[in-house]
């Protein structure tokens, strides 16, 4: 395996040394980060819009008529609602998350032999949005969003239920819904980084 | 009203002024510093007190004012206090012989714009440098804290190694203009025509090191390192009383020795009247903060040097360096009569 020799010395040379010249670079490298723009957001006042596949607070996507066919298959066995959750309480959320106390879900069974889910807590306070959840969801209803502010004023106040689950959900799908998928929105920022990439489909 | 008093009025409002506005810039000092050092960094800096965050000392004062005082348990107390006296006057001490411009006439008196004209102003600046220093090891050796006793110890190893490099330094433009007076000093440079840095280009570096050095500015803020030693000797003041440490040591300090640095090295008042009568004092500021920019611009450039590699550079490469000059200096002063 070829060694590749870098042009850096570790030594200066005796004119260097007597003219500073070490000094001189840096002093001219921080002169030259002077006048550039600072890459500060002043946080309160400017917020940065994560990509849409940020691993913020989580959502429920919900009943609305954009769901795939296979999702059809298992309506009858659902008591679903328009505009409610899709959840079919199967617990692969649950299984998935390495946490085990921070889902509490529960389904009934309704009159007419229909699964009805009651409850989907999750308490944020436990999760480290891995987003492992989300890959387990089989019907596509978890999700998870671009909010990140999730501070509160109580613990209760951590702990996301069905409805607002279904509330963060509804507004991210209208807001960002059709975004490409990607990690960077902007072609341009991208291409910088990784070089030009084709999409296919 | 008698000569006597009269004299002694002028003085006092002379010290009114000098104290007025290095107190102020010294405290605007901080804000500069701070925005200075946030653009280095690609960073804004303050912005939220007032237009580009211009209140922004005023505000930190308030908080330093309204502070709870915590002294530390096992703390020597009136040392403690006395090393915030200690850190304080000797900066503004070095004030009182710095001239700000050429003497002037104002209701038929000669007035001249510098606190105390004696013809020893330059040993008045070594013994204000020396005397600075009691202040560093008296907060680190009363604070009864390991952090602290460290700094102030290192701080003793830095004033070993600066202090005879100091006097060395400025003894070539002493030889050079014949005498101590700073505002002979400058006479001097003004009828020559030529700035001393020109002829002591050498001794100017030294003077740049020791100066970084005694005013605790990276490269040589092993005292106070804020990594190591979390901000060193002063790390057990609080409000104020730590205020003052970095207003005096950072600032004042800085200051008064850039402008001691101009009185020596870049002609004093010296510069083309673009400004009428209030020229000399445009040049001396413009020259002082010149300075003291490029001080604070090191600072956010350079590592920290260990303290005894400090000591090793001051006494294995600056005092030879400084001793040669000083001969070569003297030789050909000798040599072309002066």
């Amino acid at each position: 395996m070829a060694v590749k020799r870098l042009g850096r010395k570790d030594y200066l040379n005796i004119l260097e040394a007597i003219f500073f010249i070490d000094f001189l670079k840096g002093l001219s490298v921080t002169l030259r980060n002077l006048f550039r723009r600072p890459v500060t957001t002043e946080y309160p006042s400017e917020k940065l819009t994560p990509p849409k596949r940020f691993r913020g607070a989580h959502g429920h996507f919900v009943w609305d008529g954009t769901e795939p066919d296979s999702l059809k298959a298992i309506e009858k066995f659902m008591s679903y609602e328009k505009g409610k959750s899709r959840c079919v309480a199967c617990y692969m959320c649950q299984t998935a998350c390495p946490m085990p106390t921070l889902f509490r879900i529960e389904a009934v069974q309704m009159p007419d032999g229909s699964k009805k889910v009651t409850r989907f807590d999750m308490n944020l306070l436990n999760c480290l949005f891995c987003g492992l959840c989300v890959d387990a969801c089989p019907v596509g209803c978890l999700t998870m969003t671009d909010l990140y502010e999730l501070a509160g004023y109580s613990r209760r106040d951590e702990v996301l239920r069905m409805d607002r689950l279904e509330e963060f959900a509804i507004d991210f799908k209208k807001r960002r819904g059709d975004e490409p998928d990607r990690i960077w929105p902007v072609d341009g920022e991208r291409e910088k980084l990784w070089g030009r990439i084709e999409w296919t489909g | 009203m008698s000569e006597f008093t009269l004299s002694l009025i002028i003085t006092l409002v002379k010290i009114a002024v000098v104290l007025g506005v290095a107190m102020g810039l010294g405290a605007y000092l901080t804000w500069f510093e701070r925005k200075l050092a946030g653009h280095i960094q690609a960073r804004l800096g303050p912005t939220v007190v007032g237009p580009f965050g211009l209140l922004q000392p005023l505000a930190d004062g308030i908080k330093l004012l309204t502070k709870e005082p915590i002294i530390p348990r096992g703390a020597d107390v009136p040392v403690y206090y006395l090393a915030i006296v200690l850190a304080l006057a000797p900066a503004i001490l070095l004030f009182s012989v710095i001239p700000f411009g050429p003497g002037f006439t104002l209701l038929g008196r000669e007035i001249k714009p510098i606190i105390a004209d004696v013809n020893i102003a330059l040993l008045v600046v070594f013994a204000m440098g020396s005397l600075a220093v009691y202040g560093t090891i008296f907060s680190g050796w009363a604070s009864n804290s390991k952090y602290a006793f460290i700094g102030s110890l290192r701080k003793a190893a830095v004033i070993i190694a600066y202090e005879v490099v100091l006097g060395f330094a400025v003894l070539g433009v002493v030889l050079l203009a014949g005498t101590l007076s700073t505002t002979g000093i400058v006479q001097a440079q003004i009828d020559k025509g030529v700035w001393f840095v020109f002829y002591q280009p050498v001794a100017f570096i030294l003077f740049l090191f020791c100066m970084l050095a005694e005013s605790g500015r990276v490269p040589f803020d092993i005292q106070e390192a804020e990594a190591e030693l979390v901000t060193g000797y002063n790390v057990e003041y609080g409000g104020m009383k730590f205020g003052i440490f970095p207003l005096a040591e950072w600032y004042l300090n800085v200051m008064a020795l850039s402008a001691i640095a101009v009185v020596l090295f870049f002609g004093g008042w010296s510069g083309p009247p673009i400004l009428g009568p209030l020229s000399p004092y445009f040049w001396f500021l413009a020259k002082m903060f010149g300075l003291v920019f490029f001080v604070i611009w090191l600072h956010w450039t350079l590592p920290r040097f260990q303290a005894k590699d400090v000591t090793e550079v001051a006494w294995k490469i600056m005092l030879p360096l400084a001793l040669v000059n000083i001969i070569f200096t003297a030789v050909v002063v000798y040599m072309r009569g002066g």
